[in-house]
């Protein structure tokens, strides 16, 4: 074969592959943005990382939630809207580093449409060193450079992510796939077996998560205390409010963390209140502070019939948790406008 | 403008477009054209470093055309030459180690020397030795009175700008005026070549970046690494470098295949080799091949004795260990290389004459790949580590002395190694593949020792290889990450 020839079935391939990519994200995009359960696919475990910086410009939310897959599956906007009268987001991810949810809260906090944030401080545990990322996160989809700028060149970075990236294509392909099995009249919330965060835990699952999560411990290293004061520092001047909330681990996984190091708990704890305290004597942007991960009506449950009522396993709650956890926090009752 | 990034794809297919629609009806204008597009090229990442390339560029050809002149009337050059080496060298330390020698001269003598903060300038160390080996041939008699133009797209001439091959004058130069007869060869050469680069890049060496930074980052922070982290992180790194800067020399050589230019190969599967002096022969081969004419030579080479052939040696990849970066890490690298390099010439001279029976060699041979491989990524440890300190924690956990744990060996880790291991010593490279197809793209990097053709794997320009290498193509693409540089793009 003539070597033009070749250039022209390669290029040929590529281009026809492209156009089909561009075509399914494109196609799969707007169908998950126009589905009614549209929204709960942002609790699904995948390609989160790669697809999120461009849903949160595309629903231009007002309230968005920060954090790891606690959060994602703990929030689900489909539930929370109609109760809030306003447009939420799930900004959570898998195993969040502590760079990333300082990068995604800065992502948020630089939103035209965010008028508030909730962040789950158990992304600020461990030993996470600066810039630690996981596979998918790039941070060029991001409204924002780590030192607070306009990314350069952000549009072609967020085209290039919706349309021609694996982790578009995936999340696209997993999300329209779960909203497709989905019968008329169903949500989410009808079908676990799709969206493992409307799951129950049972018996068997909270053993198999403590034995798990045996030697687990909660403690905030040097690292994840200075993305933190990063953080609120980014939030100082912000237009949009910042509620922080350590999370309503179960108890039975508490008991493990004190057993573990019930010090580095208890200086965690210490190290987020001085911060924010410090926060809000400084800045015209207060931040609030919840602190669940302790003894109270969520955590102490135990299981009903053999499953939880609010509880994926020992450490994710439910979405109906979730709306618990923000009627104490008081965002149902005070309107975010 | 990173290779493994959607603006260099289209500036790539403007700029082969614009070089083959110019080739045909403006033969002169191609080379003004290439000059500009490359210049764009270095500008997109800063376009206010650019007047420092250019002026850099300007300066060494006023040098090295005085340098000539004076060459031809016998008169004395040496003036020049030096001030032109101090420039191209006081260049590099101002931008380059500055910092790390006043800091270190202000740690080591308690003084406190003001540390000025440089932006490096991207490729400063490589087209500043472009230059200074353009400054010496030209003191030596090998240029050619060259033009400005030239010589200002021999420098700039994007597909070896960033990151190498180091190329010489007399191998680029004569390129740019040669007709080439074949644009359709060339594109269909290059871009399968870039392709098989950007998959190295995006479906390999990312996709080991992140463990290996975490278990490196973890030493950085002081936890002391166990067994597996060490072991782990090493094997991690010493993959993602070689698919990284095989992945970068492949899609610079395929870049500028499409624009009818051969740079010279620069990496040839380096983990395949039985020793480190072949290592270094597969290994950034330019490089070497820089250090070996200008350094090594220069300092007494092989005369003088065994024990001053080693010291030399030993300082070359010294100082080739700093030419990566201002760190003492990237010296201590060198000098280890250098060790490494000392101890093979000093065994070869004690076993020269020796036969290893036939039944014998095969095996000696894998043992020999084998040590090797755990030589050079013992080094790597070294040159991955932001510290001493660090570099010295994952070397304490190679032998079991932490408890950290920062991966687990998974099966998955355990496939993915087998299968690194099985790409890197059992398959053909990128250059054996593509190495007979019609009428050679690729030069070989050695005059008397040509690169053999593949047996299997063999690229030719069929309508299903073309299918083929387009699917792999859309799938590198789907895998691209804007974040993750080459890591060579540092030096």
């Amino acid at each position: 074969m003539e070597k033009n020839h070749y250039a022209f079935w390669f290029l040929g391939t590529v281009a026809l592959g492209v156009a089909a990519l561009i075509g399914f994200n494109w196609a799969a995009g707007a169908y998950i943005l126009h589905h009614p359960s549209g929204a709960s696919v942002q609790t699904l475990s995948g390609f989160e990382r790669a697809l999120k910086p461009v849903w949160i410009t595309q629903i231009k939310p007002q309230l968005v939630f920060v954090g790891s897959s606690r959060v994602r599956d703990g929030f689900d906007p489909v539930l929370l809207d109609p109760a809030l009268k306003l447009r939420s987001f799930n900004y959570g991810a898998s195993s969040m580093t502590p760079y990333e949810a300082r990068r995604f809260a800065q992502d948020t906090l630089a939103q035209p449409s965010v008028q508030q944030m909730v962040v789950s401080l158990d992304a600020f545990t461990g030993n996470g060193g600066p810039g630690e990322a996981l596979p998918s996160f790039d941070e060029t989809r991001l409204a924002v450079t780590p030192e607070g700028t306009p990314t350069p060149r952000r549009g072609l970075w967020l085209f290039t992510t919706r349309f021609l990236s694996g982790g578009a294509l995936g999340m696209n392909a997993l999300s329209a796939y779960a909203l497709a099995r989905l019968k008329q009249g169903e949500s989410a919330a009808d079908r676990p077996d799709i969206f493992n965060a409307y799951s129950h835990m049972s018996e068997a699952v909270m053993q198999r998560d403590l034995n798990y999560r045996r030697a687990r411990t909660l403690t905030m290293g040097p690292g994840p205390a200075r993305e933190l004061t990063t953080l609120l520092a980014s939030a100082c001047h912000a237009k949009a409010r910042l509620t922080l909330f350590f999370p309503p681990d179960h108890m039975a996984i508490q008991t493990r963390y004190r057993h573990g190091d019930a010090a580095g708990l208890d200086a965690f704890k210490q190290t987020v209140r001085g911060a924010v305290e410090r926060h809000n004597a400084r800045c015209p942007s207060p931040v609030a502070l919840f602190d669940f991960l302790n003894e109270n009506v969520l955590t102490t449950e135990g299981l009903r019939d053999g499953s939880s009522p609010n509880y994926v396993d020992l450490v994710h709650f439910r979405p109906p948790a979730g709306l618990w956890l923000l009627e104490q926090m008081r965002l149902t009752a005070k309107k975010v406008n | 403008m990173p290779f493994n990034s959607y603006p260099y794809f289209i500036f790539l297919a403007v700029a082969v477009l614009g070089y083959r629609l110019l080739e045909s009806r403006a033969p002169a204008g191609r080379r003004v054209f290439l000059l500009l597009a490359s210049y764009a090229f270095y500008a997109w990442w800063r376009a206010d470093f650019l007047a420092l390339l250019i002026g850099s560029t300007v300066i060494n050809y006023m040098l090295g055309r005085e340098i000539e002149l004076r060459r031809t009337r016998h008169a004395d050059r040496r003036l020049f030459l030096i001030g032109g080496l101090i420039f191209n060298l006081g260049l590099i330390a101002i931008f380059k180690y500055q910092a790390l020698f006043v800091t270190t001269a202000n740690t080591a003598f308690n003084i406190g020397l003001p540390v000025a903060e440089f932006f490096l300038p991207l490729a400063i160390s490589f087209f500043t030795f472009e230059q200074i080996s353009y400054l010496v041939d030209a003191d030596s008699g090998k240029t050619r009175n060259y033009s400005l133009l030239d010589y200002s797209l021999f420098v700039a001439y994007f597909p070896h700008l960033i990151a190498g091959p180091i190329v010489r004058h007399n191998d680029l130069i004569p390129q740019f005026h040669a007709m080439r007869s074949a644009p359709g060869r060339d594109l269909a050469a290059g871009i399968t070549l870039f392709t098989i680069g950007l998959a190295k890049k995006t479906l390999i060496a990312d996709n080991l970046a992140p463990f290996a930074d975490a278990i490196f980052n973890a030493a950085g922070r002081g936890a002391p690494l166990g067994l597996t982290d060490s072991w782990l992180g090493t094997l991690f790194f010493t993959f993602q470098i070689y698919f990284d800067f095989s992945a970068y020399s492949d899609m610079a050589l395929g870049s500028a295949v499409m624009l009818g230019i051969r740079l010279p190969v620069n990496f040839l599967s380096p983990y395949k080799a039985a020793s480190i002096i072949e290592f270094w022969r597969r290994w950034h081969i330019s490089l070497s091949a820089f250090l070996r004419d200008y350094l090594y030579i220069p300092l007494g080479g092989n005369r003088g004795g065994a024990a001053r052939r080693y010291l030399n040696l030993f300082i070359t990849m010294l100082l080739g260990g700093l030419w990566h970066g201002a760190n003492w890490t990237f010296m201590l690298w060198g000098g280890l290389h250098g060790l490494y390099l000392a101890i093979n010439h000093a065994f070869r001279h004690v076993t020269k004459g020796m036969t290893v029976p036939p039944a014998l060699r095969l095996p000696l041979h894998a043992l020999s790949v084998l040590l090797t491989f755990a030589a050079i990524s013992f080094a790597w440890i070294v040159f991955r580590a932001e510290t001493l300190t660090s570099a010295g924690n994952v070397a304490a956990g190679l032998i079991g002395l932490g408890d950290s744990g920062v991966v687990s060996f998974s099966p998955l880790a355990a496939v993915a190694l087998i299968l690194l291991f099985g790409i890197v010593w059992f398959m053909p490279n990128s250059m054996e593949i593509m190495w007979r197809h019609g009428n050679p793209a690729l030069p070989s990097p050695y005059e008397n020792e040509p690169v053999k053709p593949a047996r299997r794997l063999v690229w030719a320009p069929t309508r299903l290889q073309a299918f083929a290498y387009g699917i792999l193509c859309i799938v590198a693409v789907l895998a691209l990450s804007n974040l993750k540089p080459f890591i060579y793009f540092q030096f």
